[in-house]
């Protein structure tokens, strides 16, 4: 492969943070005896995608396989890429320096909608063509994958072939299956068809797209262009999860990233329930890795990285059953060291507090906690199985305990919501104030913040709430204001998240293939970087929406009957759309679901469509 | 530092190749994690946030690489020097490796301000007949403008020898010259029209033995330019090398 180090390494003197360009970090590997090389992309800076899990776990598993080898590249911050435009250097792996599109596959994580532009940036630096049919048999295979993998239609022109669900063995299966059929000399389009015949494995060009009569007729978008293709794609799920070790070889980074620490996976999957939230059911079901397994991770890890920080990673890991022993057995192991433990995702509970509390140490910053609704009635709608007790019982264990400051997060926007849940909000922060001043000693009472921080709903694909359009920006400034005028206490701020970037988000995760002329156009206007605030340019996605004739409100704000059929209903979580449907009922109702890993079998389908079910090390406690 | 019941270990490393192009945040977190994956006993500060008990020499700017940089580190066990040093070894990427340790006594001038006087030498793109040094420059810190007088900085004279400068830089409590200011100063006006050059403005420091000159001639050159720049030593204000 070719060396573009030297002609990079020219740039580097004029760019920031040139560090990030480097490789040479402590952990990166160089595999020698392989000939078939895979290129696994992060569309974002080195900042963001370093830290990130699917990349050091792909390229793991793809260096571990005979015959493979992977290496890593990231979007060069702005004043990089546009030196390397009019320098006419390409995209570089950062292993080889090597061009990305010398790769015999790329693969592209989808993290989030906002990051669709930076899909086509990276194609576009790489020289790669942006549409897969406009690829020739020299170019590499660009396969995607991650969480915006379950609505692939606004990508699907971009990319080969999709991988739906956990790429552990998925990928390592599509690349050697590649390189099979390419030493045998088999055509692209042959190559394409077998892909779409592997499990979990989407190829888009392999569909036509169809229309809305078609498809609510049909109970699915797409219709294959030959014989004997699936037309609905079951995500893989990674079996050997639990038992495999929870650490693994990581790269230590020189420049400071996105949490720059020791990562150590405890558990996979939620079962909650939230009806807004798709990793809840993207991530079923619930596997826990053993204490000793954490535990033992956690301490070689430690001793391999250099790492003075730990955070134990899950969608919720203080429902791990044994999460109490673990972190007792940390603390006792990392005692003296001036090693941070730490646990994202505050349960909301006195337990949950409990468990920050053993890892806190004399250090207390800010505890965040998530009720998500300000009613008890639109909290049930959500399922969020938290109660105004809980809050206040954690409130009150965290201020006694010593911290002085939270965070309660707040959707603007959810389904059914009225102006009484929005005063909802003021008035459950304002007695979380009281609360917590009530906690802590008198001369301590001015320290108290309790701040509110909302985003706008984003209804998203494999959800309850996937029908449910998100309000128009209009309606959600005159909420914010409500809020705003609502809450009375100086003590208690209200921070707002940008309603433009949510509304992207929403059409993204609910469009069909049309979106991804949208997302072209867009680009074309020099959308990139949409997930930084200060790059985003919304002029440029209007414009596009216009240019191309395309309704975005609608896309983004028509709420449905859930007997409508969705433009993802052939990518399959495991969970059915029987059970949405019936969640999205339930939801109208203000009926909650139980989680399964505290009770009983919800019927969710995910365990018998995945032949897999819950692993959980004990009984867990609510 | 001085805490009697800890040891004080001075490693020296250097900085070179690509990890050159740090920061010196991000050196002096590599270290630190170098010194934990070395499982070295380092002691760690009492108090809120509690962290590794370790302090570095004085900073390289991003692109200047250091062949005798160095750290001190407090230990809560003596460890040999040469087990410190081996341990380390294996702990280090290859740009980024220890040198040497030996322990210091705990009063001993912390390693930050020990050597104000440090030697550099530069590669340029090629060998220019002279060079001109600006008598002063003007910097942009902390977005106030501020004008620097080169002969306040430079100790003794900068040598040119071929495609080679090396000079010595004074740290003044009151502020520093970064070399590759200085250097980038000089190539700009090298660049420049060399008519345009007053003698008021500048000095000219010709190559040390003229003969280089025959075997580059820098005509060819379209620019002259910076390849690289290395802290070569550094010494105490008095004029003693650090051990």
């Amino acid at each position: 492969m070719t060396d573009l180090w030297p002609r990079l390494e020219r740039l580097l003197a004029h760019v920031e943070r040139p560090a990030r360009y480097l490789d040479h970090e402590w952990g990166c590997v160089r595999k020698a005896q392989a000939d078939f090389a895979f290129c696994m992309v992060y569309p974002d800076t080195y900042e963001l995608g370093q830290a990130n899990q699917a990349v050091r776990i792909l390229t793991n598993v793809v260096d571990a396989t005979e015959h493979l080898r992977a290496e890593r590249a990231f979007l060069p911050a702005v004043d990089l890429i546009d030196l390397m435009r009019e320098d006419g250097l390409p995209l570089f792996s950062l292993e080889s320096c090597a061009p990305v599109r010398e790769f015999d596959v790329v693969g592209i994580t989808l993290p989030h909608e906002l990051a669709a532009t930076n899909v086509l940036e990276t194609l576009d630096l790489a020289g790669i063509p942006l549409r897969a049919e406009d690829r020739g048999e020299d170019d590499p295979f660009v396969l995607g994958g991650g969480p915006c993998a379950f609505n692939p239609e606004p990508y699907a022109p971009f990319f080969d072939a999709v991988l739906v669900g956990e790429g552990e063995e998925s990928v390592p299966e599509a690349l050697l299956e590649v390189r099979r059929l390419r030493a045998q000399g088999a055509s692209r389009h042959d190559v394409l068809r077998a892909l779409a015949l592997l499990p979990g494995c989407y190829v888009p060009s392999l569909y036509r797209w169809r229309d809305e009569a078609w498809a609510q007729e049909a109970g699915v978008w797409i219709e294959p262009l030959e014989a004997g293709l699936p037309t609905r794609i079951e995500k893989r799920l990674f079996a050997g999860f639990a038992e495999s070790p929870g650490w693994e070889p990581c790269i230590v980074p020189y420049t400071e990233v996105v949490h720059d620490r020791l990562n150590v996976e405890v558990l996979r999957g939620c079962a909650r329930g939230c009806r807004f939230c798709q990793a809840g059911m993207m991530y079923r079901p619930v596997r826990e890795r053993s204490a000793d397994n954490v535990v033992a991770s956690v301490m070689q890890g430690l001793a391999e990285t250099g790492y003075d920080e730990v955070s134990l990673t899950s969608l919720s890991s203080t429902d791990h059953s044994q999460i109490a022993e673990i972190l007792t057995r940390l603390n006792r192991s990392c005692d003296g060291k001036g090693i941070r433990i730490s646990v994202p995702s505050q349960r909301l509970d006195a337990f949950g507090v409990d468990m920050a509390g053993l890892v806190a140490g004399q250090k207390k910053g800010g505890l965040t906690f998530a009720p998500e609704a300000g009613t008890q009635r639109l909290r049930d709608v959500i399922n969020k199985n938290v109660t105004e007790d809980d809050l206040f019982g954690a409130i009150d264990a965290a201020f006694a305990a010593g911290w002085r400051r939270c965070k309660l997060y707040f959707m603007i926007g959810l389904p059914t919501e009225t102006d009484d849940d929005i005063k909802g909000i003021a008035s459950l922060a304002q007695r979380a104030y009281d609360r917590a001043k009530a906690a802590v000693p008198p001369e301590q009472r001015g320290n108290v913040r309790v701040g509110v921080s909302c985003a706008l709903f984003v209804p998203k694909a494999q959800t309850p709430f996937q029908w449910d359009g998100q309000i128009p920006r209009e309606e959600a400034l005159r909420r914010v204001g409500l809020l705003r005028r609502s809450v009375k206490y100086k003590a208690v701020d209200v921070h707002w998240h940008d309603p433009e970037t949510s509304f992207i988000e929403a059409v993204m995760s609910r469009a069909g293939r049309e979106a991804a002329d949208w997302v072209e156009a867009a680009w074309r206007r020099g959308a990139r970087f949409d997930a930084w605030s200060e790059l985003f340019r919304e002029e440029a996605w209007r414009d596009a929406a216009q240019e191309v004739g395309i309704d975005v409100a609608a896309l983004a704000e028509t709420s449905f009957d859930p007997s409508r059929v969705m433009p993802w209903a052939h990518v399959s979580t495991g969970v059915s759309t029987r059970f949405l449907a019936l969640e999205r009922r339930r939801a109208a109702e203000g009926a909650v679901t139980p989680d399964c890993t505290f009770g009983d079998c919800t019927g969710c389908g995910a365990c018998p469509a995945l032949d897999a079910e819950n692993e959980l090390v004990e009984v867990r406690h609510g | 530092m001085a805490d009697p019941r800890l040891f004080r270990l001075r490693v020296t490393f250097c900085k070179q190749g690509r990890l050159a192009l740090l920061s010196h945040l991000e050196v002096a977190r590599a270290l630190e994690r170098a010194v934990r994956r070395a499982g070295l006993p380092y002691a760690v500060s009492q108090g809120f946030s509690p962290h590794m008990r370790i302090a570095f020499g004085a900073a390289l700017p991003v692109g200047v690489g250091g062949t005798r940089e160095c750290f001190d580190l407090l230990l809560e066990r003596y460890v040999s020097p040469e087990r410190a040093l081996e341990a380390l070894q294996a702990a280090s990427a290859p740009d980024l490796m220890a040198k040497s340790c030996a322990y210091l006594e705990p009063t001993a001038p912390a390693a930050s301000v020990a050597f104000p006087v440090s030697t550099y030498r530069a590669l340029l793109s090629c060998s220019p007949l002279e060079l001109p040094v600006p008598r002063s420059l003007e910097v942009v810190r902390k977005k106030k403008r501020k004008t620097l007088v080169v002969d306040d900085f430079l100790v003794g004279e900068m040598e040119l020898a071929g495609a080679v400068v090396t000079f010595t830089l004074e740290a003044k409590p009151t502020g520093s010259l970064r070399p590759d200011v200085l250097l980038s100063a000089c190539m700009d006006a090298y660049n420049e029209d060399p008519h345009a050059r007053d003698a008021e403005g500048f000095s000219l420091v010709a190559q040390a033995t003229p003969s280089v000159m025959e075997a580059a001639p820098c005509e060819e050159c379209e620019r002259l330019s910076v390849v690289s720049v290395t802290r070569i030593d550094q010494k105490a204000a008095d004029g003693r090398t650090r051990a």
